[in-house]
């Protein structure tokens, strides 16, 4: 993929209308512009770069928490109704 | 298509049962993401002090591997462990930044202070929420 491509996929990204993909194209063009003005080294662009890989990471992992919360949240009321019921 | 019924009547019971004996509620894990959220939020501040930051990335690294050592060995509890060693990658890579270069720059200071401070808030979230 040439820079000029991944330039479009990031601005395609901005305007798809998920504000977290937008805010995160928005995010590595910057970083990206940061980089190419000198207010970041490539190494430091590398490193912003895989955090952006760690957040998303980290969001995956916080997700199937929330999601065993909710179910557990479901299954104790359950019990409560059923205990109720009984 | 019975085949499909045990199938799914088998990952919903995996599912329950995740959900059933998930980790709860544990104070100490929760007031250490909520110490790496608010310095996080206190060491960005200090970027343009690179003696400081240094000193601040170091404190901020330790404060991220505690947290990551102490959701281990916690039962039921992989992908909190998960989310806690990532977070840790992100605060050791500014620590060893510090560490090989002469010089860091503001900027990725800030944003790696912010980014930790970002996923630490979104950690904290779901850990709080955990059953009691």
């Amino acid at each position: 993929m040439t820079l000029d491509e991944i330039n479009q996929q990031l601005a395609n990204l901005a305007v798809s209308g998920d504000q977290d993909f937008a805010n995160a194209a928005n995010y590595i063009a910057q970083a990206s512009q940061a980089a190419q003005s000198g207010q970041l080294t490539p190494q430091e662009l590398v490193e912003i770069l895989r955090d952006m890989q760690r957040q998303t990471a980290i969001l995956e992992d916080v997700s199937r928490l929330a999601f065993k919360e909710t179910l557990n949240s479901c299954i104790n009321g359950l019990l409560l109704v059923a205990g109720a019921v009984l | 298509m019975k085949l499909f019924t045990i199938l799914f009547a088998l990952l919903s019971g995996c599912a329950a049962y995740d959900a059933v004996v998930m980790t709860r509620f544990d104070a100490n894990e929760y007031q250490m993401i909520t110490k790496i959220r608010v310095d996080s939020s206190h060491f960005k501040n200090s970027c343009d002090d690179p003696t400081a930051s240094r000193a601040n990335a170091t404190t901020l690294a330790q404060e991220t591997e505690l947290f990551a050592a102490y959701s281990e060995h916690l039962p039921h509890n992989g992908d909190g462990y998960r989310a806690a060693q990532e977070l840790d990658a992100m605060a050791q890579g500014l620590g060893k930044q510090y560490q090989t270069s002469s010089t860091v720059s503001t900027l990725f200071c800030k944003l790696k202070f912010e980014g930790v401070e970002h996923s630490a808030n979104t950690i904290q979230h779901v850990l709080g929420k955990r059953p009691r």
